[in-house]
């Protein structure tokens, strides 16, 4: 269970807008012109004020939303104005999601949200309970399986979480401030976590984060402003 | 979506659950109802005509009736094959008892060895046999060549018309064209029939039967002496025998040759009228369907309401799914299903209703309502096309509600 089992793709967006709204006065330009390449396996932290338009960016890379204008590309192939039943597809084989507010769904058990990537893949039912305890262990909850979202801790319910976005092991995890709502403690414990998962699988980890002392994890840090990105270095 | 969550507002949940199935329920129980009331009905007028003691009827259009009754009966019974024909006339009459009176009573004139012979199984044993009314052919009027005059004078009376005025055989009936007591002529009471446990038979339960020509006189347009009387009848009912009856060919053959006689009249079978009735109760049926449908439209409305609410209610749900990258096929699966769900629990509770409401009727209603329920049947394949159909048709409640399910905005419904 430690090999990535789905290559992460080498990501370029080229020249990638989005804008809310019908054209006038109430359109919001959440991204003006973004030209990036993130090559597999890379761990990258997007840091910006509010509202400078990196969950937009994020939710682009995760193939969750169409860029207005530019391209999005997997390995070359323009993938991000597919069809949404292609995007979904993609979506849910290739890329691991973890949202700000967990999102796990209330009315399932932790297993049972971290089969249902599974389930909807149409893994046979055996390996997605062996593979769902086993990911359930790797995050620390091997007792809880049965628990649901509202009997477990914000800290415990974002490990489940974390579990549910690698159960079709993809290549690709994006975070958008996975650390938001947890206190320090529990904060450090998710970060630990989704850095050795990346490094095990040797998956892309994309991070979006207000907090400089998680964007120092990273091995490259980019910086957006109002739509744009400012800076883009690496180093740790 | 399921079906019970275990967030937000359960019981307002539930209580749309349970609407969305009443209204289903009584959009179904409606046809139900109609159509197995309609079907009994019919199933049962079927039966009746199944079971006559004759297979072709003779009848006259208009208010003359048929003409020449005796003579046309005699040449009916010369056609080979033909086993009875017999001619009868329905009139209403009034009756008087030795003092008192008028009472209404339906009377039926019969010749006497005709009437027997075509009577179905289930009429036959009320009748004392053979029919005690003097001349078995009633053709003594005709003994000169010229018909007139009361022959045998011999009446039978209904058992419940005897008991409510406590005739008896041996006694005198008087009966008369109107409510005038001069115009009426006594008759002897020589026997007394049973009435069919006929539920929606027209025949009331105060009749008496006697010789045609009798009634004949007594309906004609004045005294006997002098009237010239039509010798008219309303139908003859001819029965054939047994080999003919089962053998179709045959039993047209018989028809086509009853038809040359009486070409100016209507000459039908049995069998075409049963044909007839099955098909006019297939258009009901079809009516009560169509009917339902505006019921029915107005359930599943219901239910594809409910369904968005609860999609509505589980946006974020669903957001959450259709990032993870859930099929649309999936989710409207699951949508499918519970559309499915709550119109199979609508459907067997409204065909449990309907069942219901006809056995209140039945026992609890009154005249033609009660015995009409009372005839009902309940097909089990109709009952499954009904519950098939509210089905098929809740897919399209469904369908609007996965339309709604697959337009959320993935974005939208996480922020
Ligand atoms: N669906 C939307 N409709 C209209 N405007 C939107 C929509 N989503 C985002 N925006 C706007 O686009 C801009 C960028 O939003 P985005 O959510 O990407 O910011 P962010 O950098 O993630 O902010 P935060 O750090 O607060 O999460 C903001 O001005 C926001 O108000
Ligand atoms: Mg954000």
């Amino acid at each position: 269970m430690s090999e990535s089992r789905v290559r992460p793709p080498g990501i370029e967006l080229a020249g990638v807008t989005r804008t809310y709204g019908e054209r006038g006065p109430d359109e919001v330009r959440a991204l003006r012109g973004i030209d990036l390449g993130i090559p597999p396996g890379t761990f990258v932290s997007v840091e910006g004020p509010s509202g400078c338009g990196k969950t937009t960016l994020l939710n682009l890379l995760a193939l969750l939303d169409a860029p207005t204008s530019g391209e999005v590309r997997w390995d070359g192939r323009t993938v991000g104005t597919r069809s949404e039943r292609e995007r979904a597809r993609l979506r849910l084989a290739g890329v691991g999601f973890i949202f700000q507010r967990f999102y796990l769904l209330p009315t399932l058990t932790a297993r049972e949200n971290v089969e249902l990537p599974m389930r909807a893949l149409r893994t046979a039912r055996a390996e997605r309970a062996r593979r769902a305890s086993e990911l359930l262990a790797e995050v620390g909850l091997g007792g809880r399986e049965r628990a649901y979202p509202h009997q477990l801790s914000g800290g415990e319910e974002q490990r489940v979480a974390v579990a549910r976005a690698l159960a079709n092991r993809p290549g690709l995890l994006l975070a958008d401030e996975p650390t938001g709502e947890l206190d320090s403690t529990n904060a450090l414990a998710i970060l630990d976590l989704l850095e050795r998962v990346r490094r095990d699988r040797d998956a892309t980890l994309v991070l979006v984060t207000h907090n400089p002392a998680v964007a120092a994890r990273a091995r490259r840090h980019i910086t957006m402003a109002d739509g744009r990105i400012t800076s883009d270095v690496a180093g740790a | 979506m399921t079906l019970f969550g275990r967030r937000g507002s359960l019981r307002h949940a539930r209580l749309q659950l349970v609407l969305a199935v009443a209204a289903v329920g009584v959009a179904v129980a409606l046809p139900v109802v109609l159509v197995s009331v309609g079907g009994g009905v019919s199933a049962h007028e079927l039966h009746d005509l199944e079971n006559a003691g004759y297979q072709i009827v003779v009848s006259a259009p208009g208010l003359h009736g048929i003409a020449d009754s005796h003579s046309l009966t005699e040449r009916m019974l010369s056609i080979s094959g033909v086993s009875a024909a017999s001619p009868v006339l329905s009139a209403g009459i009034d009756t008087f008892g030795a003092s008192g009176g008028p009472t209404a009573a339906l009377a039926e004139g019969v010749i006497p060895a005709e009437f027997l012979p075509t009577l179905g199984p289930s009429e036959n044993g009320l009748f004392p046999s053979p029919l005690p009314l003097g001349d078995p052919m009633d053709l003594v009027h005709f003994a000169n060549g010229t018909y007139q005059g009361h022959a045998t004078l011999d009446v039978i009376v209904s058992s419940p018309f005897a008991a409510a005025q406590n005739l008896e055989t041996g006694q005198t009936l008087y009966l008369g064209p109107s409510a005038n007591r001069s115009q009426a002529v006594g008759y002897t009471i020589t026997g007394i029939f049973g009435v069919p446990p006929n539920l929606l038979g027209p025949i009331g339960a105060f009749a008496v039967v006697l010789p045609l020509s009798d009634l004949q006189v007594i309906t004609g347009y004045g005294p006997a002496a002098t009237a010239v009387v039509p010798d008219a009848s309303d139908t003859i009912e001819v029965a054939v025998a047994g080999s003919v009856s089962a053998d179709p060919s045959a039993l047209s053959s018989v028809e086509a040759q009853i038809q040359r006689l009486v070409p100016y009249y209507g000459v039908s079978s049995l069998n075409q009228e049963a044909t007839e009735l099955q098909q006019a109760s297939g258009v009901l049926t079809g009516f009560y369907l169509a009917l339902s449908s505006v019921g029915l439209t107005i359930g599943l409305l219901f239910l594809a309401l409910v369904l968005l609410r609860r999609v509505e209610a589980d946006r974020r749900s669903i957001g959450i799914r259709r990032a993870l990258g859930v099929p649309g096929r999936q989710i409207a699966g699951g949508i499918v299903a519970e559309g499915l769900f709550l119109a199979a629990l609508g459907g067997v509770a409204g065909v449990v209703a309907g069942y219901l409401i006809v056995e209140a009727i039945a026992t609890f209603a009154t005249s033609t309502v009660q015995e009409a329920a009372q005839l009902a049947i309940f097909v089990p394949a109709t009952l499954a096309a009904i519950v098939g159909g509210v089905l098929a048709l809740s897919l399209l409640a469904s369908a609007i509600a996965t339309r709604a399910a697959l337009r959320i905005e993935i974005t939208e419904a996480l922020r």
